[in-house]
């Protein structure tokens, strides 16, 4: 009887997948919905969001309650219906998004860092700018998601409510999306960037308040001791809140149109390049 | 399936690996690489699996190059060294993701992740997180996660380093398991031992080179041809006696209650030595061979090579 030589099983379907990017996108996003941090950071801006639903609402009660007619001058002072009113609903607790996006982004690299993945997932058909997108993506759409709401629900409440004279512009989310776009991304690739550079997730984190803060002061001190306001559009705290200010039309934004511009691409184009840098196969040798 | 021609890696001005040229044929079996640290077994392995490319010559796995190349990558498993996991992650999310990163989904990832499990004999076990594993449960998902997508080269970083010897001898069976099936194993180690254990060819590095290849036969004969030293401990003069008759002493040392003895040929006087000793011929009280390990392994053939 012949003996033949011993022959592998049929390799299964290999063609169905998703793409790698989506798939570390989705792995990344279940890893943090189990997590408390992801409870906490939920309620925090959910009350956030219902404290601003609940402001158009009453806005609704004091112009159309007779009860209320006394109200309505006062009411009219502190809702109004102005720019800054449309901008002011993107900052839901400025600082309180950046402190997710440290907690949550710095961990993000730094964490295949120090368990040794990449070369695990670069062994496997994920090219390393798979890895990037799928980090950056998930960076960026983490406080995209949870502005969404903060530009959406209002607007529509708005809407619902009292038409196209409500407190929320019909136009707002035409403009108030892209704001939130660049704001993500500006967030989402400076967590990315700097957890690029750290050993493990503390560090990430450390990472990113440092830079944070730490290039927020630098501009301050430059713009305290030269007058020049322009320096601001270094400060990416002051970018991510000017952004929806530039795009409603603000009298006054925090940052005018070519710092903004200028700051915010060189942060993008810096961390995003530091992330890529960091995360090429040849820094994630075994 | 595997083939070098020249192959080196440089990491700036540092030689990973020197100018490389070797073959592995298709089909099943289990290849040691061995080398002590720094030999340049991981830059090797790095080349093979895509992770980085030659800084000369070339690499070819399944006739086409790794680095970067999807339709390669998608036939190989890679378990590297180190057991380091993610330790508050379930060990079946993790493996799903890894076979989804392979290109796995639906019905064909859930019976991979199962089939892998089985295999490594972790399927009552993959619902607990790292944390809560054993440095060999580690081990085994990490094998687990290399073999999910049915690859055909199954490439091993230093896999049994930290093992105790019960999961050592269970990962060395499984392995010869997967060969027998067919799959083509590429097992680095520094440890002679383990690798003569586990396999009926090695390819030797030292220092950034391919120093031998060959079975682990041809290469223990390597040793013979250097002298032996043995250190036989007893009654020196009369072990003494005994020594200077057999043909093939190269040298004798006394020392006090032992002698050492360098013979050319291990293998033809050490039956006659234990029988001397069974017999009473010789107040033998313990024998210690001094250099039937790696190092002198390496030393002789650094030698040759010089």
């Amino acid at each position: 009887m012949p003996i033949y030589a011993p022959t592998l099983p049929p390799a299964p379907d290999l063609s169905l997948g998703q793409p790698p990017a989506l798939v570390l996108m989705r792995f990344d996003f279940a890893r943090l919905w189990r997590q408390k941090i992801g409870r906490f950071f939920g309620f925090a801006f959910l009350f956030l969001l219902l404290w601003k639903v609940a402001r158009i609402y009453i806005d609704f009660l004091l112009q159309t309650n007779q009860t209320f007619k006394p109200m309505q001058q006062w009411a009219n002072a502190i809702l109004t219906q102005g720019a800054a009113f449309q901008a002011d609903l993107l900052n839901p607790a400025s600082y309180l998004l950046w402190f997710l996006v440290a907690l949550v982004g710095g961990g993000l690299v730094a964490r295949d860092t120090l368990y040794r993945v990449r070369p695990l997932m670069y062994a496997h058909p994920v090219a390393p700018k798979d890895y990037l997108l799928a980090k950056l993506g998930f960076a960026s759409a983490l406080p995209f998601g949870i502005l969404l709401p903060f530009a959406l629900l209002p607007w529509a409440m708005s809407l619902v409510l009292a038409g196209a004279h409500g407190p929320v512009w019909v136009t707002a989310p035409l403009r108030l999306l892209p704001a939130m776009a660049i704001s993500s991304l500006l967030m989402g690739s400076l967590a990315v960037g700097a957890s690029s550079m750290a050993a493990t997730p503390r560090a990430g984190i450390g990472w990113v308040l440092g830079l944070v803060l730490g290039a927020g002061t630098l501009a301050s001190m430059i713009h305290g001791l030269t007058g020049l306001k322009a320096i601001d559009g270094l400060n990416p705290v002051m970018l991510a809140e000017a952004w929806p200010q530039l795009l409603v039309g603000v009298d006054k934004p925090l940052v005018a149109w070519v710092p903004a511009l200028l700051g915010t691409a060189f942060h993008i184009g810096l961390w995003t390049w530091v992330a890529a840098r960091r995360t090429r196969p040849s820094e994630a040798v075994i | 399936m595997i083939s070098l021609d020249r192959a080196s890696l440089r990491y700036g001005p540092i030689l990973g690996l020197s100018p490389t040229t070797f073959e592995l044929p298709d089909g099943g079996g289990i290849t040691g690489l061995l080398g002590p640290n720094g030999a340049g077994k991981s830059s090797l392995l790095q080349l093979l699996s895509g992770l980085l490319p030659p800084s000369g010559g070339e690499v070819r796995i399944f006739g086409e190059a790794p680095f970067r190349n999807p339709a390669v990558l998608a036939r190989l498993g890679l378990v590297p060294e180190g057991d380091r996991l993610p330790t508050g992650l379930r060990a079946d999310r993790w493996l799903r993701m890894m076979g989804e990163l392979a290109g796995l989904s639906g019905e064909a990832l859930r019976a991979a992740t199962a089939q892998a499990l089985e295999t490594v004999g972790m399927a009552d076990r993959a619902h607990l997180t790292f944390a809560r594993m054993s440095k060999g449960m580690r081990q085994r998902i990490r094998l687990a996660q290399a073999l999910m997508h049915g690859p055909e080269l199954l490439i091993l970083d230093e896999p049994f380093n930290g093992l105790d010897p019960e999961a050592r001898l269970n990962l060395m069976a499984l392995l010869r398991d997967l060969a027998g099936q067919g799959t083509r194993i590429l097992v680095s180690s520094h440890i002679l031992g383990e690798i003569a254990q586990l396999t009926d060819r090695i390819l030797l590095l030292f220092r950034g080179r391919l120093l031998a290849e060959g079975s682990v036969t041809e290469i223990r004969q390597l040793l013979d041809r250097h002298p032996v030293e043995l250190r036989l401990t007893g009654e020196a003069q009369a072990l003494a006696r005994w020594a200077v008759e057999q043909p093939e002493l190269a040298a004798l040392r006394m020392e006090e209650g032992s002698i050492v003895i360098s013979v050319r040929s291990p293998r033809d006087i050490l039956p006659r030595l234990q029988k001397a000793a069974a017999q009473g011929g010789i107040p033998l009280r313990a024998l210690d061979p001094l250099d039937l390990n790696l190092d002198a392994v390496f030393q002789y053939l650094t030698k040759d090579h010089a």
